[in-house]
């Protein structure tokens, strides 16, 4: 018997109902579902084998790795500190994983919204990047010099995603803003300077950082040829950046800008009160996907000469005894790299839930 | 000093106006007179320049010939005369323009804090004190995605008062709403208007404009064709074109 309420619900059919409705109906389909389910039980068996069953752990037997069938992980275990580290030298990698740590702690705070006032961020990652410098470079509190050609490893790739992505925003933002501008000149100029660096290659625009700027640029103003790279990568993805800022600004109703306008507000403030918050609402799919991008890119800085952590990873299994073990060295670096960027796709799945509050 | 006075009456004043969408000449000499207190309702086919007339006062259109001068100030390239006259000037959009991202509360304080420089104590008095009086203070903590039409009509109204402006804005206020919200947000400017507001209205309720009226403006192809009190206006149209488009909206 249905009572009046239950007559008044869509009709639902069970889990159970719908998977045997869908994957078993007729003895063909019966069979490849039972095919597809035998073979990713078997991967899966395969994969959990590999990487736990069978496997390796200890530094001390090396020796039984030519026999094992499972991951030899004693690589890592040996090699660990040259795949995090680099070139760093061997006494102070405490400095470069404090350094790390810090860093990660920067980027985390930064994505909780009691930091996300001008005042707090700025002075969060003026702290963060200082602490992180102070760390890595050292040459203060009795801390020896190390200079940037020597850093390596995580905290290199950490170092570079951070300032590019840093340096990049304000960038961008200012870009996809002049882009829009009332006034001819500077939207056309605007415009000319990302298509130009739109147009070329990454791996050209670091190499032209790193090699040729030196020729041209005053002494004072060349640095070091690991900022030169991280100012040319952060113009690189500010101006991709702005395109999509600049289609969240697009997508807003001009009306918003009125409203803003017979209130009274000034230009700033309706930018940064009415059009940005609902531009990077609008594409935040987009922004979080280029820094997911630039996350992986910065394995290109290898190219002019730095040793972030795939090219670290690449010198860890190169010499003699680890030479058969490289799959084990590229599982563990795509593990790291795995671990930030799913992190950073989960923190712009839970941004674009929080900043729909309201909207139906 | 009879000059004078008269002058500082004037809320809007309008002489020769022009103005052009690229070759479309969409305003012809435009004179138009608004005494402080005056409520007036411009009506006219799609198309006539209603709206663009009521943008041209507080400068959201530029116009090309002619002089604006609103509360005693010239609207020209000045930009701290425009600034100056957008604060005395409220304005209601059909789409209602509230900021979705903020709630309503937010909407109502932010010119407040950023223009006005009032502390957030003092702006969220005065709001709470015009989301009553537009009758729905019981809202405040919500988005505007989350009201109906009328309300979020409502809220653009109180945001603008907030502001204490001298003049009021309406650029047809009720064309975006479901029919039975129509009369909440005509009930609400009704008040307004009997409390003295100066109030220029793009509108086609022509129950309004009977009631609260003091002049209805009838325009027609970039040009004012008719304008009088209600009664006259909407018993004994004058022109032609007024007594065509009064029959075809007054029909049903």
């Amino acid at each position: 018997m249905v009572t009046v309420a239950e007559s008044n619900l869509p009709p639902r059919s069970s889990w159970l109902a719908i998977m045997s409705k869908r994957l078993f109906d007729g003895p063909v389909n019966t069979v490849v579902t039972l095919l597809c389910i035998g073979f990713f039980a078997w991967l899966l068996y395969w994969i959990i084998d590999w990487v736990f069953l069978s496997s390796i752990w200890s530094k001390d037997d090396v020796e039984q790795c030519k026999e094992a069938t499972g991951a030899c992980w004693s690589v890592i275990h040996a090699r660990h500190r040259i795949i995090l580290f680099g070139l760093f030298p061997f006494e102070e990698h405490w400095r470069s994983t404090l350094a790390c740590v810090v860093m990660i702690v920067t980027m985390i705070a930064s994505c909780v919204s009691w930091f996300w006032t001008a005042r707090r961020l700025s002075i969060l990652w003026v702290a963060g990047f200082a602490t992180f410098y102070v760390l890595m470079q050292g040459g203060y509190f009795g801390l020896t010099t190390i200079t940037p050609e020597r850093w390596g490893g995580l905290a290199l790739t950490i170092f570079i995603f951070a300032a590019v992505s840093i340096i990049g925003m304000p960038l961008s933002v200012l870009l996809a803003l002049g882009r829009r501008s009332k006034l001819p000149v500077i939207a056309k100029l605007v415009g000319l300077f990302i298509d130009f660096f739109r147009s070329l290659p990454l791996l050209t625009i670091l190499f032209t950082a790193a090699v040729i700027t030196p020729f041209v640029l005053p002494g004072w103003l060349q640095g070091d040829k690991l900022y030169r790279v991280i100012v040319g990568f952060a113009i690189f993805f500010a101006c991709y950046q702005a395109e999509n800022i600049r289609a969240g600004l697009q997508a807003i109703p001009p009306g918003q800008d009125e409203a803003g306008l017979t209130l009274g507000l000034s230009y700033w403030h309706r930018v940064f009160r009415i059009q940005l918050p609902q531009a990077f609402r609008n594409s935040l799919p987009a922004i979080i996907n280029q820094f997911v991008i630039t996350f992986k890119e910065t394995s290109i800085v290898t190219i002019v000469g730095f040793f972030e952590i795939l090219a670290s990873g690449n010198a860890a299994y190169g010499t003699g005894e680890w030479t058969q073990h490289y799959i084990e060295v590229y599982a563990f670096i795509g593990f790291i790299y795995f671990i930030f960027v799913f992190s950073l796709s989960r923190y712009g799945a839970y941004l674009e839930k929080r900043l729909r509050v309201g909207h139906v | 000093m009879s000059d004078q006075q008269s002058n500082a009456q004037a809320a809007v004043t309008m002489s020769g106006v022009n103005k052009w969408f690229d070759e479309f000449h969409v305003l012809k000499d435009i004179e138009l007179n608004v005494t402080l207190g005056e409520k007036i309702v411009i009506c006219g086919p799609s198309g006539s320049g209603k709206s663009t007339l009521i943008r041209c006062i507080c400068k959201l259109e530029d116009h090309q010939r002619g002089d604006i001068t609103v509360l005693g100030k010239a609207l020209n390239d000045d930009i701290s005369n425009i600034d100056e006259i957008r604060r005395e000037v409220g304005m209601v959009f059909q789409q209602f323009n509230l900021f979705p991202h903020m709630t309503v509360m937010e909407n109502c304080t932010l010119a407040q804090m950023l223009v006005r420089k009032k502390s957030r104590k003092e702006a969220e008095e005065i709001a709470m004190n015009f989301l009553n009086k537009v009758r729905i203070p019981e809202q405040a903590m919500k988005y505007p995605g989350e009201l109906s039409g009328g309300q979020q009509q409502r809220v653009a109204i109180a945001r603008s008062l907030c502001m204490n402006p001298q003049i009021m804005l309406f650029d047809e206020p009720t064309s975006a709403l479901d029919p039975e919200m129509i009369s909440e947000v005509l009930d609400v400017m009704v008040s307004l208007a009997e409390e003295g507001m100066t109030m220029v209205c793009v509108t086609h309720e022509m129950g309004f404009a009977r009631r609260v009226a003091d002049r209805v403006i009838f325009m027609d192809g970039g040009e004012i064709v008719e304008q009088n009190e209600p009664e006259t206006f909407f018993n004994k149209p004058q022109n032609e074109r007024t007594q065509l488009f009064l029959s075809q909206i007054l029909q049903h």
